[in-house]
């Protein structure tokens, strides 16, 4: 996961390879929950309209800081905003998804929260500055939250295409 | 409640760290580097002292190169075609970009921007290009502005209505100082592809669905609660 966030970053760099960059990882992303049940992953079909419901409310806490300060915001061309939604359902496909499942079943909740924590933040290490990582830990540590406390992997997807495609 | 606590925690934690920089660190795309301001304003949170920036233009058979001078955190571009500099007697011409401190407050204007001063060893003799990035916590200037001191007169020199996002871009004809803003009193007409309110409206819809949404689903739950409830009194009644 590491090595394919990092490739995603350094390629994404590179004049006209973001779009191609983010939808290949994003991809390749979802690939590792290749065999796992979606039950397993989180992504089952009961309580959908909670889940959803739930996923908004994410959503809330997450632009909340930006909606506080920001006097604008650039709009996503298509190419762009099709992008950012495969690479978000993708990093919460593999992070809190199929790596959360293994380290729970390896060594319980609580290590799977702090674990995709720590992964999720090392993945974003090329791409963001030092200075936002520990805001980027914090997302994670809430979705990871989420994930086991509501047994849920919709809202976690849910707040963080809605936070990507917002800013 | 002790679930809701955890997630009310983290959401607190969460909010906590987000308001320490600067909004949009999400991964959909790379992330606005942040501006570094020579006068912050105090929601920019962490902030770094923006770069200068230096250029050596090579003359090549009596006619300047084609170069650009930028600031090391890329705040500033200045293009410049062959032949852009009077090169009698030079063999290079140098140029500078430093950034201005204290920041200048000019009467009837708002400047979005650092102001930056641009200096070269040669005078110019054909228009520069001039791009300058913008903050996405500032409101988005509407022109460039030039001088020849810190203190003004500020001229303003236009700005081209195809700028990037967070950019605005001008030609220039004489190099000085320059900012971006936008005059006292007047809304500002936003910078290329962004905009003002998207961000509030959607977590206004948001708070709404949750809301419309919500309600309808905690009746149901709290219904199908009752009635498991009374199938549980029903059972324990029958002998």
């Amino acid at each position: 996961m590491l090595a394919v966030e990092w490739t995603r970053a350094l390629v994404a760099s590179a004049p006209n390879a973001a779009v191609p960059a983010l939808l290949l990882g994003g991809g390749a992303l979802a690939l590792t929950a290749w065999g796992w049940p979606a039950g397993t992953l989180g992504l089952g079909r009961s309580r959908l309209g909670l889940r959803v419901l739930g996923g908004l409310a994410l959503a809330i806490v997450l632009l909340l800081p930006a909606a506080a300060r920001v006097t604008s915001v650039p709009i996503l061309p298509p190419a762009l905003a099709a992008a950012a939604i495969a690479v978000s359902i993708g990093e919460e496909i593999a992070f809190r998804g199929a790596l959360f499942s293994a380290l729970e079943d390896a060594a319980g909740g609580p290590v799977a929260v702090i674990g995709s924590t720590a992964l999720w933040t090392a993945a974003h290490a090329l791409s963001h500055p030092a200075e936002f990582l520990p805001a980027v830990a914090a997302a994670g540590l809430l979705f990871g939250l989420w994930r086991l406390l509501c047994r849920d992997l919709v809202g976690p997807i849910i707040g963080h295409v809605i936070a990507d495609l917002a800013l | 409640m002790k679930r809701a606590a955890l997630l009310g925690l983290a959401a607190a934690l969460y909010l906590a760290a987000a308001w320490t920089v600067a909004p949009g660190f999400y991964d959909g795309f790379a992330p606005p580097q942040p501006y570094n301001f020579v006068c912050p304003p105090p929601i920019a949170g962490a902030n770094l002292p923006p770069k200068s920036g230096h250029l050596v233009i090579m003359v090549i058979n009596g006619v300047s190169d084609a170069n650009s001078a930028f600031t090391d955190d890329g705040q500033l571009v200045i293009g410049f075609l062959p032949g852009s500099f009077d090169v009698t007697g030079k063999t290079q011409v140098t140029v500078d970009i430093t950034p201005v401190s204290p920041c200048p407050n000019p009467p009837g204007l708002h400047f979005s921007t650092n102001a930056y001063q641009v200096a070269a060893d040669a005078p110019l003799i054909k228009s520069a290009t001039l791009v300058m990035r913008y903050s996405n916590l500032a409101t988005d200037p509407s022109f460039v502005y030039r001088a020849d001191s810190p203190n003004g007169p500020w001229t303003n020199i236009g700005a081209s209505p195809q700028a990037q996002v967070y950019t605005i871009d001008t030609k220039t004809d004489k190099l000085g100082y320059f900012a971006a803003g936008y005059p006292a009193g007047s809304v500002s007409k936003g910078g290329g592809g962004a905009s003002n309110q998207i961000l509030p409206v959607t977590i206004a819809v948001l708070i709404v669905l949750v809301l419309v949404g919500g309600l309808p689903v905690t009746i149901l739950r709290r219904r199908q609660a009752r009635r498991g409830a009374a199938i549980d009194e029903e059972d324990d009644e029958e002998p």
